[in-house]
């Protein structure tokens, strides 16, 4: 249904694209000197995925290219709010590489252009994959905090891959819940038997059990940071690896 | 020498219970992600059945490839008896000592994730799913004394000629009355008192005919106040947290 092409397939607009997603590969990096001037990255970056929007009249969030760069903006625009009051140090030189491999690997991947199958013409789909890839970027913040808890001991730092955890725990739980509405409304169930939906199911049972960890004697510390690691390795697996790899309702 | 009675009670309200059982559903669960897509002739009825059919139709006729899936029932079981003993430990020793927010969120998730689970349970074992193929112009009969009519159905194409929407009208009868009509399409069901009629394909060539799914869960509204409650009770959560700091 889709026409896959890349951006350089495309005329019109093709240098202008190009060197603005060139700028943003210089511009990124720019935050590994103070967190807060990310700014002028995600404000170009945002104004790339409103043009995609309008260009192709729906969200464009389908396919890795969509995706990794909505992943990469979304870590880029919660590390500005998590990283606000931080001078460089550790947390810029971890999370903005992390960032730039998504961009990379958008900038890499095939365009999916066209409109949306009727399926996934609903606000509840677009909902669900906004949240969920929102949830992602803070899962991701979480692995950031738990490395640079292990690293310098920073009790500070544990808090804060909490923080970010429950934040990101909560919006991926109402991700889930406008998902369920989607599936009732398109196929009649709010729950499938497929690989996909078990990991989804394990990302979120994983973060509970990380909720939980915290609260029992001998967890909290080391392991609890070593969980919030983890957890973004098993994200990774189910956006990526089960799409991959398994068949499921999300393969679009 | 402890007594039985106390050894359990303390299991249950044990927060290592709730850690090992989610990490050990976390496990089954890989392990079935693993097994469902190699057994696909075994798994796939799974979506097409009510799941206490597949239960005693399939699985329990295929142990050495479903025995994760009866394992996961266990651990859910354990989690609900671990997760109703904790909060009602949790309401009786804080509802003197914390603000009313404090004492409740938490308690509103759990209540929330049980609802959901319930809703899995209601859902298993009582309703329907039928599915198939409608000629236009013809009749079909549903349960609880119902017919529907496939009156027409109409597809849109793009510049290339795919296909980029669909649609069917229905008539729904209900001993011999007509009780319901309406539209099917993508994202587009037809509900009545609790039944929902999809329009899930179609196929032009030879005749027009749609394929067409009817089902009936009782555990939707169980699921869907469970997951407002779980999002409520968490976001609750999160804003007492995030002021404590």
């Amino acid at each position: 249904m889709y026409h896959k092409q890349r951006h350089l397939g495309q005329s019109g607009c093709l240098l202008c694209l190009l060197s603005m997603e060139i700028a943003l590969f210089i511009l990124y990096p720019i935050a590994l000197y103070r967190p807060r001037m990310i700014l002028p990255a995600l404000g170009l970056h945002g104004a790339l995925i409103g043009a995609a929007a309008i260009q192709y009249g729906r969200i464009p969030l389908i396919g890795l290219h969509d995706t990794l760069g909505f992943l990469a903006f979304s870590i880029g625009a919660s590390f500005a709010i998590a990283g606000w009051n931080r001078k460089r140090g550790l947390f810029s030189y971890i999370t903005i590489p992390v960032l730039l491999v998504f961009l990379t690997g958008s900038v890499v991947s095939p365009v999916m252009a066209g409109p949306l199958p009727p399926v996934l013409k609903t606000i509840w789909f677009e909902l669900h994959v906004i949240l969920s890839f929102i949830a992602y970027a803070l899962f991701a913040l979480g692995a950031v905090f738990g490395i640079l808890s292990l690293a310098t001991k920073d009790r500070l730092a544990e808090a804060d891959q909490y923080r970010v955890v429950l934040l990101g725990y909560v919006l991926f739980s109402l991700a889930m819940f406008f998902g369920a509405i989607w599936a009732y409304l398109a196929w009649g169930t709010y729950w499938l038997w497929t690989p996909k939906e078990l990991w989804t199911t394990i990302v979120w049972l994983f973060y509970g059990l990380y909720l939980h960890a915290r609260l029992v004697q001998g967890w909290t510390g080391k392991p609890v940071a070593w969980m919030g690691i983890a957890g973004f390795v098993i994200v990774l697996f189910t956006y990526v690896g089960v799409g991959l790899l398994m068949k499921s309702s999300h393969e679009f | 020498m402890p007594s039985a009675a106390y050894l359990m009670k303390n299991f249950f309200l044990s927060l290592k219970t709730t850690v090992w059982t989610l990490l050990g559903l976390v496990v089954l669960f890989f392990i079935g992600s693993y097994l469902m897509p190699v057994h696909r002739n075994i798994f796939q009825p799974m979506n097409d059945l009510l799941l206490f059919q597949w239960v005693a139709g399939v699985a329990a006729e295929n142990p050495f490839q479903t025995w994760w899936f009866f394992l996961s029932l266990a651990a859910l079981v354990l989690l609900a008896i671990n997760t109703i003993v904790c909060s009602i430990q949790a309401i009786k020793i804080r509802w003197s000592r914390a603000d009313f927010l404090r004492r409740i969120s938490p308690q509103v998730v759990h209540a929330g994730f049980l609802f959901i689970l319930f809703a899995h349970l209601l859902g298993a074992a009582w309703g329907y799913k039928i599915s198939g193929g409608m000629l236009k112009g013809t009749f079909a009969r549903l349960p609880e004394n119902r017919a529907l009519y496939l009156r027409d159905i109409r597809v849109e194409a793009d510049d290339r000629g795919f296909p980029k929407d669909w649609s069917a009208d229905v008539l729904l009868f209900e001993n011999n009355e007509r009780v319901a009509m309406g539209t099917l399409g993508p994202n587009k069901p037809l509900f009545y008192q609790g039944a929902g009629i999809y329009l899930k394909s179609f196929e032009l060539d030879p005749r027009p005919v749609a394929l067409l799914m009817i089902t009936r869960d009782p555990g939707t509204a169980w699921a869907f106040t469970g997951g407002i409650l779980f999002v409520l009770g968490s976001a609750a959560l999160l804003v007492l947290k995030w002021k404590q700091r």
